[in-house]
C-alpha cells in the first residue's frame, strides 16, 4: 500500500478540445487480431474493451495504417477506405460504454514492414536505404507520393471523426515513416524534404496541418515524437540521429501547426533497446522471429544469431545494456525537455506501473500524464488497483518483452509464466481475448 | 508433371467445349441419407482465417460460401479439429465445444442458400502438427516417432486416451448435426491420425491397436461405430483414406505402406461399421508427392516456410535446402516424380476403382480434377461415383458453371503450382499463379476478395450476431 500521494492520477486531464478522466492512457498496442485485409474483427474490440473495462482515462488504438502499404504486419486494423469506418465506430461505442476515450493512431510504417505482406513488395520510405536490423527493403518516395500520403492521413482522421473517435495520435515515432523523415541518420534526402531540420520536419509538418484542415479546430489531434533517436545504442557505428534540442524545436513547429498534446518515445527502430526498454527474451525470440525470415537480407543471420551461443548470450548483454535497473519512466527526463518548450500537455511512455512513480512525475512537470503498454498486457486493471490502493501491482510487468516477440505468431497477451500460477492459466488468460466470440447464440 | 492445354505466355487457353457427354456429373448422388444435387464436392480446403482459439469469422463463411454460389453440389468443410491438441495449425474454425455451434449453425445457413449441402470434416491431426499453438508441446499420434520429415513431435496415445479422442468424434459429430449441417466426414487420409493407426509404415505399437490390419484399423471402425450410435442411421458420415500411403515416394529409407488389398478390406469393413462414403485420396502425410500433386514451389516455399522453423528439430535442415541451389533443384525434381509418371488430374483413380469394386457406398476421388470429360468418363468407368475438388476451384470457384456452360476445362486452369497451398501458412488462402492472372495486382485483389464482405459493414450490428 501507497504512503504518498497519487490522487494526481486520478485528475482529469484537459485538452484543448478533450477531457480524459485521468492521467493513464493505454499505449498503442495489439496483436494481430484482424483479418489479413485490415478489416476488423471481433477480437480486437474484445481486446480494447479489457483496458477500457479496468479504467484507463483512454484508449489509443492499435497501430491503422491509412494507407495498406503502411502495415506493419498484417492483421491490424486499417483505417485506409471508408468501409473500414463501421468497424472503429463499433470499437468506439463499445469502449465509450466504460467512459474511456478512444484516441485512433495513425500510422505509415515505413520502411519498417516486419511482415510486407502480399500487396506491396517494398515499403515506402524518406530514403532507399533499407532498415538496418532485419534488412527491410523500400523505396525512396517521390514527392508525388509524399503528397499522396499526406491526404491518406488526412482522410485517415475524417474516418476516424466519422467513426466517433474523441480524437487521432499522428504515428511520429519510433522509426516509422514520420521518423525516418526527421531523422538525419535515417532521412539523406537532396529534397525539400530532407537536409536542414526545416526540411526534414516538412512531411510531418504537412500530414498535421493537412489533418487540421480536414477535421477542424474542434478536433483533438496529438503527435507522438521520438524525442531522441538513440541510434548508437543499437549501431555504435551510426550516424549522428535526432537530438533532444531538434525535437523541441519540430515540437514548436508542430505545435504551431494545431498539435494538442505530444506523447514522449524514443529509439529511431523498433522494437529498440529502449524502446520496450528490459529484457531481450531468447528462447521466445528463436521461436517468434522465424517468420519473419523472409522479409529482409540480414534476417536469416540475426536467426542464426539468436539461435547460436556465445553469440545470443552478446546480443542479449548488449541489448539490455542501455536500460538495465531503469526500465519505468526511461523517457522521463526527454518528456520534460518537451513539456518545458511547450504549452500543450504532455504524455510520456515506458514502463509505468507504480502509482507514487506516476504521480510524482506528473507532480515535477515531467509529464502531464503516462500511457502504458506492457504493464497493462499484465494487469488490465492496473488503474483499479492502485484506487484500491495498491502502488504496484502484486505480479507486475516483468518487462520480459515476451509479448512482444509471440506478437508475430501467436495473440498478443502476457507470455511471463513466472507471473501466473501455472501455463495453463496463462494460456487461459491470452485465449480469454477471444471471448465472447462473434457468434453467439 | 502437370498438363498444360496449349497455354500461352499467361496461361491462358482458349475455352476447350466438351465434345462429349458430361451429363454424368450433373445427376444427383446420394451419399447416405444425403442426396446432393450433382457430382462434384469441394474438398477440404481451407485458409487460416479463423481465429487463433478457433473461433470462427464471417471470412471463414464467405470462402465457403465462394464455392456454394459457383455451383458444387457440396462442400466439404475445412478439416475442423475436434480438439485443440488435434489442431494442424491455428487459425481453422474448430468444433470442439457446443459453444462453437453457432457459428457453424450460420455458416451452414449460408452455404444451403445456395442449394449446396455441407459436409463436416472432423480432423485429429496427431503427429501432422505444422504449427502447435500454446497449449501442447508435443501431439497425440499412434507412436512415439516423431513426423519424419520436420521432426513435429509426438507422443503415443494410450489406450484411455484413445477411448477420450473417440469420445470428441462423437461429441463433435452430434453437433455436426444439431448445427443443421449435412454430414460428417473422418480426415482419415494424408497422414492424420487414423492414417499414423491404419498405415504399417508408422503404427509399431504393440497392443490391440498395432500388428495385424485389424489392429491398426480398430481405431478407425471404433470411432465410426461411436459415431453411427450418436448420431443415428439417417445421417451422412463418409471417411477419408488415403489408398496409396507411398511412404517411400516422400522419404526413400521409410517403410512401406499398405499395400491395395489391405485398403480395400479396410474400406469393406468401414462400409459395414456403417459409413455412407468413401473418400480416396493418398500419401502418408501431407503434403505429400502425390497429394496434392504438381508442383514444388520452391521460391514460394522459401518464403512461408520460415514459419515452421520452430517447429521441429528438422526444419531448419530443411529450410537450408529449400534455400540452397542445387540442393533445392533435387529436392523439387525428387518432390515432383510421381506427378511427373502418374499426370496429375485422376491421379487417384486407380485407387479409387479398386475400392469402388469392393464395396457397394458411394466412392468419392480427389486428385486435380479439372475436365468435365475426364471426371464424366470416371464416372461412366465406374472409378468413382464422383470427384472432390480442391486446387482447380481455388483457381475457378466457379468450374462447375462452366462445365453447365459447355467448356470442358476452364479458360485459365489451375496449373499444379502448389503456390496456393504453400502460402496458406502466412496468407490467405487463394491462387497464387500469377501467370493466371492479367497482373499481379489483379491477383491480389482476387486473394483478398475472400475478406468482403465485412463482419461490420455499416448496415446493421456486426452480422455474426445470430
Amino acid at each position: 500500500m501507497t504512503t504518498v500521494d497519487t490522487s494526481t492520477i486520478f485528475e482529469p486531464l484537459r485538452f484543448r478540445a478533450l477531457e480524459v478522466k485521468n492521467r493513464v492512457f493505454r499505449s498503442s498496442l495489439a496483436g494481430r487480431f484482424n483479418n489479413y485485409d485490415g478489416t476488423g474483427n471481433q477480437a480486437h474490440v474484445n481486446w480494447d474493451l479489457k483496458f477500457a473495462r479496468g479504467g484507463v482515462g483512454a484508449i489509443i488504438s492499435s497501430n491503422a495504417p491509412v494507407h495498406p502499404r503502411g502495415l506493419i504486419v498484417p492483421n491490424y486494423a486499417h483505417i485506409d477506405r471508408d468501409e473500414t469506418v463501421p468497424f472503429w465506430r463499433e470499437v468506439v461505442r463499445r469502449v465509450h460504454e466504460h467512459d474511456c476515450r478512444y484516441l485512433v493512431q495513425l500510422a505509415f510504417s515505413g520502411r519498417q514492414r516486419d511482415l510486407g505482406g502480399i500487396q506491396f513488395d517494398k515499403g515506402w520510405s524518406s530514403t532507399d536505404k533499407p532498415e538496418p536490423i532485419h534488412g527491410l527493403r523500400c523505396e525512396r518516395m517521390t514527392v508525388e507520393d509524399i503528397r499522396e500520403l499526406v491526404r491518406c492521413f488526412a482522410d485517415g482522421a475524417r474516418r476516424a471523426r466519422e467513426a466517433g473517435a474523441d480524437g487521432v495520435e499522428v504515428h511520429g515515432c519510433n522509426g516509422y515513416l514520420i521518423t525516418q523523415f526527421l531523422s538525419p541518420a535515417v532521412n539523406n534526402r537532396k529534397d525539400d524534404y530532407g537536409g536542414s531540420l526545416g526540411n526534414r520536419a516538412r512531411f510531418a509538418l504537412d500530414v498535421v496541418r493537412a489533418i487540421r484542415a480536414e477535421v477542424g479546430d474542434d478536433y483533438h489531434l496529438q503527435f507522438k515524437i521520438t524525442a531522441v533517436d538513440y541510434g548508437k545504442d543499437l549501431f555504435p557505428w551510426s550516424a549522428r540521429g535526432t537530438t533532444i534540442e531538434e525535437s523541441v524545436q519540430v515540437c514548436k513547429w508542430l505545435e504551431e501547426a494545431g498539435i494538442d498534446a505530444f506523447h514522449v518515445s524514443s529509439g529511431n527502430s523498433f522494437p529498440h533497446p529502449r524502446n520496450p526498454a528490459g529484457d531481450f527474451p531468447i528462447q521466445d525470440v528463436v521461436r517468434g522471429y522465424d517468420t519473419m525470415i523472409s522479409s529482409g537480407k540480414h534476417t536469416f543471420r540475426n536467426y542464426l544469431l539468436f539461435r547460436v551461443w556465445p553469440f545470443n548470450r552478446v546480443f542479449k548483454w548488449a541489448w539490455e545494456r542501455t536500460s538495465r535497473g531503469r526500465v519505468e519512466g526511461i523517457n522521463l527526463a526527454d518528456a520534460r525537455a518537451i513539456k518545458e518548450a511547450v504549452s500543450v500537455p504532455v504524455l510520456c511512455t515506458g514502463g509505468f506501473q507504480t502509482a507514487s512513480l506516476i504521480a510524482a512525475a506528473i507532480a515535477r512537470g515531467d509529464c502531464d500524464g503516462v500511457t502504458i503498454a506492457r504493464p497493462l498486457i499484465a494487469n488490465p486493471n492496473l488503474v483499479e488497483l492502485w484506487r484500491a490502493g495498491h502502488d504496484r501491482p502484486q505480479r507486475p510487468c516483468t518487462y520480459s518483452n515476451k509479448c512482444l516477440i509471440n506478437q508475430l505468431e501467436n495473440p498478443l497477451g502476457c507470455y511471463d509464466e513466472s507471473r501466473f500460477d501455472s501455463r495453463d492459466d496463462m494460456v487461459r488468460e491470452i485465449l480469454s481475448v477471444y471471448e465472447p466470440p462473434q457468434f453467439v447464440q | 508433371m502437370p498438363r498444360r492445354r496449349g497455354g500461352s505466355l499467361h496461361g491462358r487457353t482458349e475455352p476447350h467445349r466438351s465434345t462429349v457427354s458430361t451429363n454424368a456429373i450433373f445427376e444427383p448422388l446420394s451419399l447416405g441419407a444425403l442426396t446432393l444435387k450433382n457430382r462434384v464436392l469441394r474438398s477440404s480446403v481451407a485458409g487460416r482465417f479463423d481465429n487463433y482459439d478457433g473461433s470462427g469469422t464471417a471470412v471463414r463463411m464467405n470462402w465457403d460460401v465462394k464455392f456454394a454460389r459457383g455451383g458444387v453440389g457440396a462442400i466439404i468443410s475445412s478439416n475442423a479439429p475436434i480438439h485443440e491438441r488435434g489442431h494442424i495449425v491455428p487459425g481453422y474454425a474448430y468444433l470442439d465445444t457446443d459453444e462453437r455451434m453457432p457459428f457453424w449453425r450460420e455458416l451452414g445457413k449460408r452455404v444451403h442458400e445456395h442449394d449446396c449441402r455441407y459436409i463436416v470434416q472432423l480432423v485429429f491431426a496427431g503427429r501432422e502438427r505444422i504449427l502447435p499453438g500454446l497449449r501442447y508441446e508435443s501431439a497425440l499420434g499412434a507412436t512415439d516417432d516423431p513426423e519424419p520429415i520436420n521432426g513435429f513431435p509426438c507422443r503415443a496415445l494410450t489406450t484411455e486416451q484413445i477411448r477420450e479422442v473417440t469420445g470428441w468424434f462423437v461429441q463433435a459429430s452430434r453437433r455436426v448435426r444439431e448445427a443443421g449441417l449435412d454430414g460428417i466426414e473422418l480426415a482419415g487420409a494424408n497422414g492424420m491420425l487414423f492414417t499414423q493407426f491404419l498405415s504399417p509404415a508408422i503404427n509399431t505399437r504393440k497392443d490391440d491397436y498395432g500388428g495385424t490390419l485389424q489392429n491398426r484399423a480398430r481405431f478407425a471402425l471404433d470411432v465410426v461405430r461411436a459415431i453411427r450410435r450418436e448420431v443415428g442411421s439417417d445421417f451422412c458420415l463418409g471417411f477419408k483414406i488415403s489408398v496409396d500411403e507411398a511412404p517411400r515416394e516422400l522419404l526413400p529409407w521409410l517403410g512401406r505402406g499398405n499395400p491395395m488389398e489391405d485398403v480395400v478390406r479396410v474400406c469393406g469393413w468401414l462400409e459395414e461399421a456403417g459409413v455412407d462414403y468413401i473418400h480416396v485420396s493418398a500419401g502418408t502425410g501431407f503434403p505429400h508427392p502425390r497429394n496434392p500433386a504438381g508442383r514444388f514451389p520452391v521460391k514460394e516455399v522459401v518464403k512461408t516456410y520460415d514459419t515452421v522453423l520452430s517447429s521441429g528439430p528438422r526444419t531448419l535442415r530443411n529450410y537450408v535446402v529449400f534455400r540452397t541451389w542445387p540442393l533445392s533443384a533435387v529436392f523439387r525434381w525428387w518432390w515432383q516424380r510421381p506427378a511427373k509418371r502418374l499426370g496429375v488430374e485422376g491421379i487417384n483413380l486407380p485407387g479409387s476403382r479398386a475400392v469402388k469394386q469392393a464395396v457397394s457406398v458411394p466412392v468419392l476421388c480427389t486428385g486435380g480434377f479439372q475436365t468435365a470429360s475426364v471426371i464424366s468418363g470416371a464416372i461412366e468407368r465406374g472409378d468413382c461415383d464422383g470427384v472432390t475438388i480442391a486446387r482447380p476451384l481455388v483457381a475457378n470457384p466457379d468450374l462447375v458453371r462452366l462445365f453447365e456452360q459447355g467448356h470442358d476445362s476452364p479458360p485459365r486452369p489451375c496449373t499444379y503450382c502448389n503456390k496456393c497451398l504453400f502460402n496458406f501458412i502466412e496468407n490467405p488462402l487463394g491462387c497464387y499463379e500469377e501467370s493466371r492472372f492479367d497482373s499481379p495486382e489483379a491477383m491480389v485483389r482476387e486473394i483478398l476478395s475472400v475478406f468482403e464482405e465485412p463482419s461490420y459493414s455499416g448496415m446493421s450490428m456486426p452480422t455474426g450476431v445470430v
